[in-house]
């Protein structure tokens, strides 16, 4: 049986997330299906990914001798879980390999934009932000959730 | 000869035998590695991977706990996230190469508390080194008294320490160091500091030798047909004097020189060595492993076999002089770099014992000679292959194929090789495969063509089948086990390259995108603006490879095969590594019992102890027993049977090794990969209470 300070507790959070719901689109609540990039930042990205990336991850992102895959299974793996920001750090602070921090904060999102859209996450409205803080509200989730109320 | 107790010894003649089978036969002064330890990078100078070692076993490896764990990051300027070292340990001491800027590391063995730490600091010649991060190892030398540690940095100097305080030996080289790009029979071009040419793999010293290959960046889309060349070198282990060089590319004159038409071994480069060679010190022999010339997937500008690339060469260990070799791939096409350690057996086939040497590959063939007179010890019969129509290019008729043993992974593609968890998948695998030439091992690369095929699609090449961590080798058994990816699928397309970007006719690509310079890893930053974007035409040329996510090729997708030398069958393979996350949360699969399918990773290295085959798994997974994370799986090594799994944080990166100090056995293996950085974990049993 629990306690009516547990209880509490729960109904508390319980408002307090449905508030967040409410509001459109609360970052809190944001994964990556829910169009988080744009198809234009995409196409931006793709030959940046080319010129910086595809030398050790593949033209097709299915990764060689020197560097993982970027899309398929074992990179879903990888992030699931996460936060987009997360991966968004890790290129930013260590790509590419022979010059980590080379490029901008605005051509790592291009290029992650362009990561996602290969990974057949929907594309949307807004831009992926190029702030760590923001991105890392937006959770990388492999599996798509099933559709919401 | 230094005598030392150990209270690990205390185990009987059996052992004494064992010890006596490994070690070579005992030089004057010569340092003499004990079976406790692990004195060289894949064990001992065979290749072997092996330690007779039974502490840990089948009825407690559940058990292991983490004794010790040290993280990389702080030992360069960044985290690295691709650390694939094995360490060494000799003496009482654990050594390693770590960081970012590939420093040599010195720890307790039985704690992980770091002793010393020496990093060179090589500023643009680092940065611009083709070979980065922290490499895969080094190696340990002793005349009973003095101790050296050797490494190669990435911007490729041989540095020798002090293997008692890190510190580097004034009377080796130039103060400790030897520049590698100097003393090469050859200008390193353009200049020294960013001139292409590095390695990652670790020296190996053998005798009173140091030997040294060469590594480049990856060949996909090379700038030019010239390059810098890969040859091999043995050095002096007291002072550095160059004792000999191996010209893996034959200059003018010396035999191998004409398998290269229209002078083109003047200008190709490449045909390095960057992985682990091995040596027999009793016979004075040393096997190289060798990789593929200037461009891995256009040969059009090196017309002719083009000795000694994708062969196996077996030079005298005082002088460098080629005994003998054997090409496994004329003419390479595939980027089938010999990519592993020729490891080196004794065997007794048909009744006879052979001094054997059998070379994993990435095409799935074991390749087995008598190490003395290159012999194969089962035929290897030239057989008539597919001649291909790109432009210019240069096809040799025929590849020799072994006979025996069986292929042990997959090589070529077929409708059969693709994903059939269910025919509606099988039939959307034929459709995406449909825009690609298809065909068995050694089907040449096509230009790619927007209307088909986009390339040639295939197995058992770049990451295919064996990579640099190799096989592992039972001398009690004459069991080879060999981790392998079997689905490790590349497309190989050429698109024609334009002047500004290459050149040379054709690079590796898929039609319909433009064509940039794929920037290897170390290249300068700004050493090339960006292209004004070509017109594409309408969608592209690219098509996923996966089947709404699901690998394209059916399972197994990695797997450990034992072979046993002596017959050249297979004793048993099982699948290595969990199912992935994405085939068993898959919708499309509900309900199906789809057994262990193991994973598509490229780089993984086994270990063999007294009664168990170690590997770790290369993917995370996220399962009812264990959080995100991966497991390092221990296997009966006479079955196959999965005996026990312990948890690791990341995936491994690196291949696990084995020692015991103070009674107690230890195996430590190097995890990285996405998010977390990488680390070097020890495991040991808990302490009795």
């Amino acid at each position: 049986m629990r306690s009516a300070a547990a209880i509490g507790v729960l109904a508390a959070t319980a408002i307090s997330l449905g508030a967040l719901r409410a509001q459109a689109p609360s970052a809190e609540s944001r994964s990556v299906w829910d169009g988080i990039y744009t198809e234009e930042q995409s196409k931006r990205g793709e030959p940046i990914y080319h010129k910086e990336c595809a030398a050790c991850h593949g033209d097709m992102m299915t990764g060689g001798e020197s560097a993982p895959p970027l899309t398929g299974g074992a990179f879903l793996a990888n992030w699931n879980g996460l936060s987009v920001g997360d991966l968004f750090d890790r290129i930013r602070k260590t790509m590419p390999q022979s010059a980590p921090g080379r490029l901008t904060r605005q051509q790592d999102a291009d290029i992650l934009a362009f990561m996602l859209s290969m990974n057949k996450f929907p594309s949307g409205k807004t831009e992926l932000y190029r702030q760590s803080e923001m991105l890392k509200e937006i959770r990388f989730e492999a599996k798509k959730p099933a559709a919401k109320n | 000869m230094r005598q030392r107790k150990s209270n690990a010894l205390n185990k009987l003649s059996l052992l004494a035998f064992i010890v006596s089978a490994l070690l070579p036969a005992a030089a004057s002064a010569q340092y003499s590695p004990k079976p406790t330890e692990w004195p060289s990078y894949a064990a001992d100078l065979a290749g072997t991977r092996y330690r007779p070692l039974d502490q840990i076993n089948a009825s407690n490896f559940n058990d292991l706990e983490i004794a010790w764990r040290i993280k990389t990051d702080n030992f360069g300027d960044r985290p690295e996230y691709k650390l694939e070292g094995t360490p060494l340990m000799v003496n009482g001491v654990l050594y390693a190469t770590a960081g970012s800027r590939r420093a040599a590391i010195a720890l307790d063995p039985a704690t992980g508390e770091l002793l010393w730490i020496h990093g060179e600091h090589e500023g643009k010649r680092g940065g611009a080194a083709p070979r980065q991060l922290s490499g895969r190892g080094l190696a340990y030398w002793s005349d009973g008294k003095e101790e050296r540690i050797f490494y190669v940095t990435p911007g490729f100097r041989l540095i020798c320490l002090n293997a008692k305080n890190g510190v580097r030996v004034p009377s080796f080289g130039d103060n400790g160091e030897v520049d590698l790009k100097l003393n090469d029979d050859q200008e390193i071009l353009p200049d020294l500091i960013t001139g292409e040419i590095g390695i990652q793999s670790a020296p190996v010293v053998a005798k009173d030798t140091v030997i040294i290959g060469a590594a480049f960046r990856e060949g996909m889309t090379p700038k030019s047909m010239r390059n810098n060349k890969g040859y091999v070198r043995g050095f002096d282990v007291r002072t550095g004097k160059r004792l000999w060089i191996f010209h893996t590319i034959p200059k003018k004159g010396e035999f191998g020189y004409d398998t290269w038409e229209k002078g083109s071994a003047e200008y190709t480069g490449n045909t390095g060595m960057w992985t682990q060679l091995t040596v027999d010190e009793q016979l004075g022999l040393v096997y190289l492993p060798v990789e593929s010339p200037t461009s891995d997937f256009y040969g059009g500008h090196r017309p002719g076999n083009n000795l000694f690339g994708e062969t196996l060469v077996c030079v005298d260990l005082k002088t460098g002089e080629r005994k003998w070799h054997f090409q496994l791939v004329h003419h390479a096409l595939w980027d089938m770099d010999i990519s592993s350690a020729p490891i080196l057996a004794d065997i007794v086939v048909d009744g006879k014992p052979v001094k054997a040497v059998a070379q994993p590959t990435k095409q799935g063939f074991l390749y087995v000679f008598d190490r003395v007179t290159g012999k194969p010890l089962w035929p290897m019969p030239e057989k008539p292959v597919e001649v291909g129509s790109v432009p210019g290019e240069w096809y040799s008729p025929t590849q020799p194929i072994p006979s025996k043993p069986p292929a042990y992974s997959r090589n070529g593609v077929s409708i059969e090789d693709l994903i059939d968890f269910t025919p509606a998948l099988r039939e959307k695998a034929k459709e995406i495969v449909s825009h690609y030439h298809l065909g068995p091992v050694y089907t040449p690369p096509t230009v790619s063509k927007l209307e088909g095929p986009l390339g040639t699609l295939t197995l058992g090449t770049a990451s295919g089948g064996t990579n640099w961590p190799g096989g592992s080798y039972d001398p009690e058994t004459h069991i080879a086990y060999l981790f392998a990816c079997n689905a490790c699928v590349e497309p190989i397309g050429l698109v024609a390259a334009p002047k500004e970007v290459s050149d040379m006719n054709y690079v590796a690509g898929v039609a319909g995108r433009e064509v940039e310079i794929l920037h290897g890893p170390g290249e300068n930053a700004g050493a090339d603006s960006p292209k004004p974007p070509k017109k594409r035409a309408a969608g592209g040329g690219f098509t996923r490879l996966d089947v709404d996510g699901l690998p394209l090729i059916k399972p197994p997708y990695g797997t450990i095969t034992a072979i046993n030398l002596d017959k050249g069958d297979f004793v048993w393979q099982v699948a290595h590594g969990e199912t992935p996350d994405l085939v068993r949360n898959s919708e499309a699969l509900k309900g199906m019992n789809i057994p262990r399918t193991g994973q598509i990773t490229y780089n993984i290295g086994t270990l063999i102890t007294k009664t168990l085959v170690i590997a770790g798994e290369g993917n995370i997974t996220t399962t009812a027993d264990h959080p995100r994370g991966a497991m390092l799986r221990a296997y009966d090594k006479a079955t196959g049977k999965e005996v026990g799994a312990v948890y690791m944080p990341a995936p491994q990166t690196g291949s696990p090794m084995t020692y015991m100090v103070n009674g107690k056995q230890y195996i430590v293996v190097a995890v990285s990969g996405g998010p977390y950085s990488g680390e070097y974990i020890a495991y040991t049993l808990p302490s009795a209470e």
